[in-house]
């Protein structure tokens, strides 16, 4: 039932998110400029931001759960290190081959072959461990921040401005050729994880429990490992690092709907597609014409409310 | 013995006359903190005297070859310090106030370049011209300026005759874009926006909040430009990193009726070579 509100819920959320802004589209016969704006630009922007909020709030969710730790997020494994610093190569080296979709294209493959790393490194005695992975994740992603920052302090180019607005992620470069491949990969990712929702359960309670129940931890680790490597690898790519949707959406939607997986990762999907919609309204909405970076807007509007049931609910854990 | 009395004395007066000429003469080792002042001081013939210059400092060709002392945010105190200037000039739009400070409390003599506008820039030369010892080429250089400034203006009075005023609801809007994805173009304060309305266009940005901000490409569509104005990025294809961009703007005025112009980067710095980029706007519009 809490579900179907959810998605209620998100499906306003996304209405508004598309008519409203600092000029707001009503309804109805729509003059040529305004049918332009709605279908080129905003529909495909907040797709967008509905995609990634998703593709964050699920990935967070699978993550906690894998790796038994409250303050696990999708950033925490490096995978969007590795992907900022392919993508700031590219936009401060200026490479352009596949014209717009060099950046996504490169930050893709950069979290993919970070993720690969990171789970070669956390691979022991033939399967992943929660604790490896989040040490390797931890380490990797220190290397790369450093390898970002140092690559930001040498240059020399104007490319680092843009650099760094796509790290602290932007939406309005969103464009339809984008959302196939977005769409596919976080579906791809959220059915597989919710799939093995199950396992994600059994796994939370420890690996001898897991075994009881019938599954292989490793083999369930490594499935769900690898939907949240896709999850996150879309999510960067599509529109650079927004950060709280992963490491803190998951925790408001236990206080709503419980610890069960089943629910707890399309719960966590819709309240991330949800926020990162709001948070990209209010930044194009507060100081028009200028855009605010979404990522920020998120955390500022997200962070208060979570504090905020903090300290009313009683429950906190995975 | 009547040798090493000569001696003495014209030690003496090499001695008195160089402490002499210190007072008066103009420094010899420049030191600039901004690419700005680098041009200005290049344009000004005094290249030999440059001994330093940022990481950003690359035009005129020789400045490259200069010895560099960091960026202009981060200039290095040491390698300012250890290239022995005999005047450091900094600008009030870049550089940190602090490090200025530091510099004065060092006994190292500064100059702040405080020009931040197009109308600002002849008298911030002058200003820097008396201070190096070149206040002949200064004058010059700033007359050239403002003659150029002066002309392109009176254009536009000339043409705005006919049209009743210079009201924003009849001059054309353009805009300046320095980069398509995610666009940032030139706001308010910046000598791009400064060209604009000089030459009595209006730049869609003037009322953003910062001086480069970025921008939405709604509001773009809305405020349907007749023309824009794509600047350049150091060793990028602007037409070609610029498709994708112009594809979702095809309802704006200037991309239907393709005025597009793709010009270069002198307007990008407080400098003398914002004159040619004056031009270049110029006949775009034309």
């Amino acid at each position: 039932m809490r579900i179907f509100i959810l998605v209620f819920v998100a499906l306003f959320i996304f209405c508004c998110a598309l008519f409203l802004g600092p000029q707001i589209i009503t309804p109805g016969p729509l003059s040529t400029i305004e049918r332009e704006i709605l279908f080129s630009i905003r529909l495909p922007r907040v797709l967008v931001a509905m995609l990634m909020g998703m593709a964050l709030g699920a990935s967070g969710a699978v993550l906690q759960g894998i790796l038994r730790n409250p303050l696990a997020d999708p950033y925490i494994l490096g995978i969007s290190s590795g992907a900022s610093l392919t993508a700031a190569l590219g936009i401060i080296g200026g490479m352009s081959f596949l014209g717009s979709f060099t950046v996504p294209v490169l930050a893709f493959v950069g979290a993919l072959v970070t993720g690969g790393i990171v789970g070669m490194m956390g691979w022991k005695r033939g399967g992943l461990w929660p604790e490896r992975l989040l040490l390797a994740g931890v380490g990797l992603s220190f290397l790369f921040s450093a390898l970002l920052m140092l690559m930001m302090s040498i240059s020399t180019d104007e490319g680092l401005r843009r650099a760094m607005l796509w790290i602290f992620g932007d939406l309005s470069m969103s464009e339809w050729s984008r959302i196939p491949w977005g769409l596919a990969f976080v579906v791809i990712g959220i059915v597989l994880s919710a799939t093995r929702a199950r396992a994600l359960n059994a796994l939370i309670l420890g690996d001898e429990f897991a075994h009881s129940l019938g599954f292989s931890p490793q083999r369930e680790r490594f499935i769900l490992f690898v939907s949240v490597g896709l999850l996150t690898a879309a999510s960067v790519s599509l529109g650079g690092m927004i950060g709280f949707i992963g490491l803190l959406i998951p925790h408001i939607m236990r206080f709503f709907m419980g610890s069960d997986s089943r629910m707890l990762i399309p719960a966590s999907a819709l309240g991330g597609g949800s926020l990162l919609c709001i948070a990209d309204l209010v930044s194009r909405s507060v100081l028009p014409p200028m855009e605010l970076p979404a990522g920020v807007v998120t955390a500022i509007i997200g962070a208060p409310y979570f504090l905020y049931l903090l300290r009313k609910k009683d429950v906190l854990g995975i | 013995m009547t040798r090493f009395i000569i001696y003495f004395f014209l030690l003496l007066c090499i001695g008195s006359e160089s402490s002499a000429a210190e007072n008066i003469s103009p420094p010899q080792r420049i030191i600039s903190l901004a690419p700005n002042t680098t041009e200005i001081l290049f344009a000004l013939g005094l290249g030999d005297r440059i001994v330093g210059v940022t990481t950003f400092c690359d035009y005129p060709q020789e400045a490259k070859a200069k010895p560099k002392i960091g960026g202009m945010s981060n200039p290095s105190l040491e390698a300012v310090v250890s290239l022995k200037p005999d005047l450091v000039v900094a600008t009030t739009d870049g550089n940190p106030k602090e490090f200025v400070e530091r510099l004065n409390s060092l006994n190292i003599k500064t100059f702040v370049f405080t020009a931040r506008r197009l109308r600002e820039l002849p008298h911030g030369i002058r200003e820097l011209g008396a201070v190096v010892g070149a206040h002949q080429e200064a004058v010059k250089l700033a007359a050239g300026i403002e003659k150029a400034i002066e002309m392109h203006g009176r254009g536009v009075r000339g043409q705005g005759a006919g049209d009743k005023g210079q009201g924003s609801g009849t001059s054309k809007k353009v805009l300046f874009i320095v980069w398509p994805e995610p666009l940032i173009v030139a706001g308010p304060g910046t000598a791009m926006d400064d060209a604009i309305a000089l030459l009595g266009y209006e730049n869609i940005a003037h009322g953003a909040a910062t001086a480069y901000p970025k921008y939405s490409i709604e509001e773009v569509l809305r405020r349907a430009p007749d023309v824009l104005f794509i600047g350049k990025a150091t060793g990028m294809d602007m037409r070609e990193v610029s498709q994708g961009f112009l594809k979702r703007l095809s309802l704006v005025p200037a991309v239907r009726n393709n005025k597009i112009c793709y010009v270069s980067d002198n307007l990008y710095r407080l400098a003398p070579r914002v004159v040619r980029g004056i031009e270049e706007l110029a006949e775009c519009l034309k």
